[in-house]
């Protein structure tokens, strides 16, 4: 398990079908996939809360998972708290009509609805996994660079 | 009377979130289809100038689940007019339900937790009617 823990913010939609499924995703990453290095914060903190939740998107990497177009986890995330690294979008896994389905009680879930869960988990977890490479990679060249070692590659950068 | 906007907080970390989400459902899908909706929250959140417009002055009940009052702070700061302010955690106080369930499900005491806040929604909005 890594150490790098990795923000996942999630739409919660109300209106359409698309949050309820960010929604158990977002579940899905913190409390099995990715248990441990995923942490997540409630959206609407960003308004309601302090200094602390707004800084959430500054102390840790964050995934955006949106079940619209209109992509209010991201936009909110990025007006209140700062850039994301990554956007999942539900509407492009599920598709646009199911997305916008009306919202159904978890006790009227359709039969298909875990294996909707699961793609757009996977999704999140992929997005994870690069952001979490792509800190190691930085860190290792950092450490290189100050080791004054070389990556064994061909940089041609005159490193030995 | 235009329909009263019912928002939930949602909450991601808790089952207390869950439990307001799953009574403004059953309010504006169920018990009150025609006299109340919802709006996402996060789209509140986004600020938009359409949702705002849309908020302002609206009557509203919200269901928060923790101190932190997001839905009912949201819908202030979009112009909204909050009647009532519930809380989840104090429904499931009344009920003595210890464990309803986990953010992601709910148990059986869980959805009499749901059931009991929806009733008081219903409640609220035919008084708000003059029922």
């Amino acid at each position: 398990m890594s150490d790098i823990k990795i923000g996942v913010v999630s739409c919660s939609g109300e209106e359409c079908f698309g949050g309820t499924i960010s929604r158990l995703a977002t579940r899905k990453v913190l409390e099995d996939l990715r248990l441990g290095e995923a942490v997540t914060i409630c959206l609407p903190l960003f308004i309601a809360g302090g200094e602390e939740e707004r800084n959430f998107a500054k102390v840790y990497p964050t995934v955006a998972v949106d079940g619209c177009s209109k992509l209010c986890a991201m936009r909110a995330t990025e007006k209140y708290s700062g850039k994301v690294n990554a956007v999942v979008k539900v509407d492009e896994i599920i598709g646009k009509e199911k997305a916008l389905e009306k919202v159904v009680s978890l006790r009227e879930l359709p039969s298909d609805y875990m294996e909707l869960v699961d793609k757009v988990a996977q999704e999140i977890c992929k997005e994870m996994d690069k952001i979490s490479s792509d800190i190691l990679k930085k860190q290792a060249e950092e450490e290189l660079k100050n080791s004054g070692e070389c990556s064994g590659g061909c940089c041609c950068c005159g490193c030995k | 009377m235009s329909k009263v906007v019912v928002i939930p907080c949602s909450g991601m970390g808790k089952v207390y979130g869950l439990l307001a989400r799953e009574a403004a459902n059953k309010v504006v899908n169920e018990l009150k289809k025609d006299e109340a909706e919802t709006k996402c929250l996060a789209y509140i959140v986004t600020g938009d100038d359409e949702i705002r417009d849309y908020m302002n002055g609206k009557k509203c009940i919200t269901i928060d689940g923790c101190p932190k009052m997001c839905a009912a702070k949201n819908a202030r700061e979009a112009g909204a007019e909050v009647v009532e302010e519930l809380k989840s955690t104090d429904f499931a106080k009344q009920m003595r339900a210890m464990k309803p369930g986990t953010a992601t499900y709910l148990n059986e005491e869980g959805w009499q937790v749901v059931d009991a806040i929806a009733e008081k929604i219903t409640t609220i909005i035919d008084e708000m009617e003059g029922k």
